[in-house]
């Protein structure tokens, strides 16, 4: 019914910009008024007056839908002492009437001697706030939809009667319409910073039991350590000091991404050459889309691609020539994740080296350059700023990415620089804190906010230098 | 007939170019006296640029368009020949175009961007001098010789066109194409140019495509009148724009169409 309501503020709104419109018209052609505003506009204005206070009155019913539930089922008629009442007791009463809201309703021959005996219990007062709830919905329904009838309507006519040749109805439009879309964009920076700052306050919390630097500067990572507690004093210092080293985690996390990296950087880029320069266009548009569609693969195939054929693959390759590779191995994981991010260079250097203008290849033809010479000494020179951009959202991609390496690198920290041993990432410990049932002011589960904490400063730095470098190419050829 | 008379820099006969289906040049045999400078006029369309493009194979850029017809280079070589490297071809016929185009680097690496590629200087000194004495000659080197490490693309319009005149001489060329070289600059950066290409035809055969009649007359000693990718009229400059054996041209020049 609320929805439904929702739907007859649209309708209702929508259909009294005909009538605003044609109020206005009437004005000018019937009594030769003057109209200051396009006749649209008041078309628009009647909408406008309409639809938002009606739209935000809609909104307060939703969210207070449960207050008015409470004020409704709660009545001093039927429970004198209501507001005397602790609020454990009221939510207690309010759990027992809900109870029995479900049966109170039904016939004598469904009800359990279970149902019986707790309609025996129950107070006459109870029983008929039971009913009432049991209604609740039904008449609140209703009397919205009844509302949202009327509402509209009356503020319709209202609006449509205010308007007069003299009122200027543009500007009022617009500066509401202004509002709209400045909210829009503020509720988008609003969410990011929550974001932020949900993380700051819950890493300062893990800051509480870990040192700062014990944090960032120990190289051994032991969550399972935080566990290790003395009756006497909480958590073990000793414990806590040695179970949360950053040190293997970023290591791991800069050698699974410079793999992915030394990957996506020559594959993507050639592959921009060859599309922005040499490929004709049909094969362009074609191949582009195709590419395209490596970065909509769910990181989870290219987990199991990493972890059931890619690593094996390795494993096997490695011992032929007497390497020992892990069955879980970084480079299984850099590997896969850089056929990833492939597209995020190809793409974007593509549309980058499509962007340099013509005229400077011309330039340099003109001049004898070969287009080899003129790809290498103008064309790439000139999109180098923007070639570095999409490396650097590459790189951001590559580590901020969980999934494969959850699947094919590996759980344990490992200090290690060698991709043919496991490694694990900063995203990927963010996941395993989280999971399991280890109660919320544990420092094992607070320590996935540090994490992402800094994981979102790393990618931050890089997208500000991405976006830094792209600017600075923009200035560059014009 | 193509006639081997060597003071010719440039000959052609026959020429036929096609966009796709769409003739653009029909029939057009001009040749090219050495060390002169001959305009190209005619109305928007009427395939003047596109037979410019053809004396350096600019044309060879563009997928649809063919190009059919004898182009002699100093009599003898058949530029269109499967033996003629195109981009030896373009180290003797220049060319710069309507909107100034200098690479985003500095005003020295571009004017050293054609002779390192073609490797004329044989050291650090001789390249150098070549930058110095193209810059010179296009009449830059005097407003640019403090700041030769400045990056190019922040030149003035008509700087930036002198820039990429000395581009195009910098590989010493034999002929200049230019390309509408004044459309997008101002009357003054005009002046400097068109005094350029009077100085410039000493030592280069010079082609030039334009829309001002006035600068054709000023500039050049020859000039084609083209209609519709048809060669109108040729003759001298003076005779062209003042008795036109052709209606048409006539008409041209006077404003009545065009």
């Amino acid at each position: 019914m609320l929805y439904l309501s929702l739907v007859f503020v649209f309708i209702l709104s929508y259909s009294f910009y005909f009538y605003g419109k044609k109020r206005a018209l009437s004005l000018k052609f019937k009594k030769n008024e003057n109209l200051s505003s396009l006749p649209d506009y008041y078309g628009y204005y009647v909408v406008l007056l309409v639809f938002f206070p009606a739209i935000i009155i809609w909104f307060f019913l939703l969210i207070f839908k449960s207050n008015f539930q409470e004020m409704f089922v709660m009545s001093p008629v039927l429970f004198p002492d209501v507001a005397t009442w602790s609020s454990g007791k009221f939510g207690l009463i309010m759990n027992k009437i809900s109870n029995l809201s479900i049966i109170v309703n039904l016939p004598e021959i469904d009800l359990t001697v279970g149902d019986k005996s707790i309609l025996k219990m129950a107070s006459e007062s109870e029983i008929i706030a039971a009913k009432n709830l049991a209604n609740f919905d039904k008449i609140y329904g209703w009397s919205n939809l009844t509302l949202f009838i009327i509402l509209p309507v009356l503020l319709g006519f209202l609006a449509t009667k205010s308007i007069s040749g003299k009122l200027n109805a543009q500007p009022i439009v617009e500066k509401i319409i202004s509002y709209v879309i400045k909210g829009s964009s503020y509720i988008a920076i609003f969410i990011t910073f929550g974001i932020f700052f949900s993380l700051v306050f819950e890493a300062i919390n893990f800051f509480r039991y870990v040192n700062f630097m014990d944090f960032f500067f120990n190289t051994a990572w032991n969550p399972n350590r935080a566990f290790v507690i003395n009756a006497s004093e909480g958590f073990d210092q000793e414990a806590l000091k040695e179970a949360f080293g950053f040190v293997p985690l970023l290591t791991g996390t800069l050698l699974i991404a410079s793999v992915a990296m030394l990957v996506a950087v020559p594959l993507g880029l050639l592959t921009a050459i060859y599309l922005a320069e040499y490929a004709s266009s049909k094969v362009r548009d074609i191949a582009k889309p195709i590419i395209e569609i490596l970065a909509g693969i769910p990181t989870v195939v290219y987990g199991f691609f990493a972890a059931l054929s890619l690593a094996p693959f390795i494993k096997d390759v490695g011992e032929g020539v007497g390497l020992p590779v892990s069955a879980e191995s970084a480079l299984a994981a850099g590997l896969a994740m850089g056929v990833m991010i492939i597209p995020f260079v190809s793409s974007l250097s593509d549309d980058v080296i499509k962007a340099v203008p013509q005229s400077l290849r011309e330039g340099s033809y003109a001049i004898g350059a070969t287009k080899s010479e003129t790809i290498k000494k103008v064309i790439l020179p000139a999109a180098l700023a923007g070639i570095m951009g999409s490396f650097l959202l590459a790189i951001s991609r590559a580590i901020g990415e969980t999934m494969i390496v959850v699947m094919a690198a590996s759980l344990r920290a490992n200090l290690t620089f060698n991709p043919l041993e496991p490694a694990t990432t900063i995203t990927t410990q963010i996941v395993t804190s989280l999971i399991g049932d280890v109660e919320f002011d544990n420092p094992k589960t607070l320590v996935a906010f540090a994490l992402g904490l800094t994981l979102f400063v790393m990618t931050l730095i890089l997208n500000i230098a991405a976006i830094t470098i792209v600017k600075k190419y923009r200035e560059k050829y014009e | 007939m193509v006639d081997q008379n060597s003071n010719y820099a440039l000959q052609t006969s026959e020429v036929y170019v096609h966009y796709g289906k769409k003739m653009a040049i029909n029939n057009v045999a001009l040749n090219f006296p050495k060390n002169e400078v001959t305009s190209l006029i005619g109305p928007s369309g009427c395939g003047k640029s596109t037979f410019l493009r053809c004396l350096n194979r600019m044309n060879d850029v563009i997928d649809i368009c063919n190009v059919k017809g004898k182009f002699l280079l100093n009599g003898n070589v058949d530029i269109y020949s499967p033996d003629i490297q195109v981009e030896t071809l373009r180290e003797k016929v220049g060319m710069v175009f309507q909107k100034p185009n200098p690479f985003p680097k500095t005003i020295y690496e571009n004017v050293a961007y054609g002779p390192k590629i073609h490797g004329i200087a044989s050291s650090q000194n001789e390249l150098d001098e070549i930058v110095k004495d193209s810059l010179h000659r296009a009449g830059l080197y005097e407003e640019v010789k403090d700041r030769m490490d400045d990056i190019a693309t922040g030149l003035s319009g008509g700087q930036q066109q002198r820039l990429c005149i000395a581009r195009a001489i910098a590989i010493r060329p034999e002929i200049i194409l230019m390309d509408e070289p004044c459309s997008a600059l101002d009357p003054i950066a005009t002046a400097k140019i068109e005094d350029l290409i009077n100085e410039l035809k000493e030592n280069y055969t010079i082609i030039i495509v334009t829309h001002s009649m006035s600068q054709a007359s000023r500039v050049s000693s020859k000039t084609a009148f083209f209609h519709l990718g048809n060669l109108v009229e040729y003759g001298e400059t003076g005779k062209i724009f003042t008795k036109p054996d052709k209606e048409q041209t006539n008409d041209y020049i006077t404003g009545r169409f065009g």
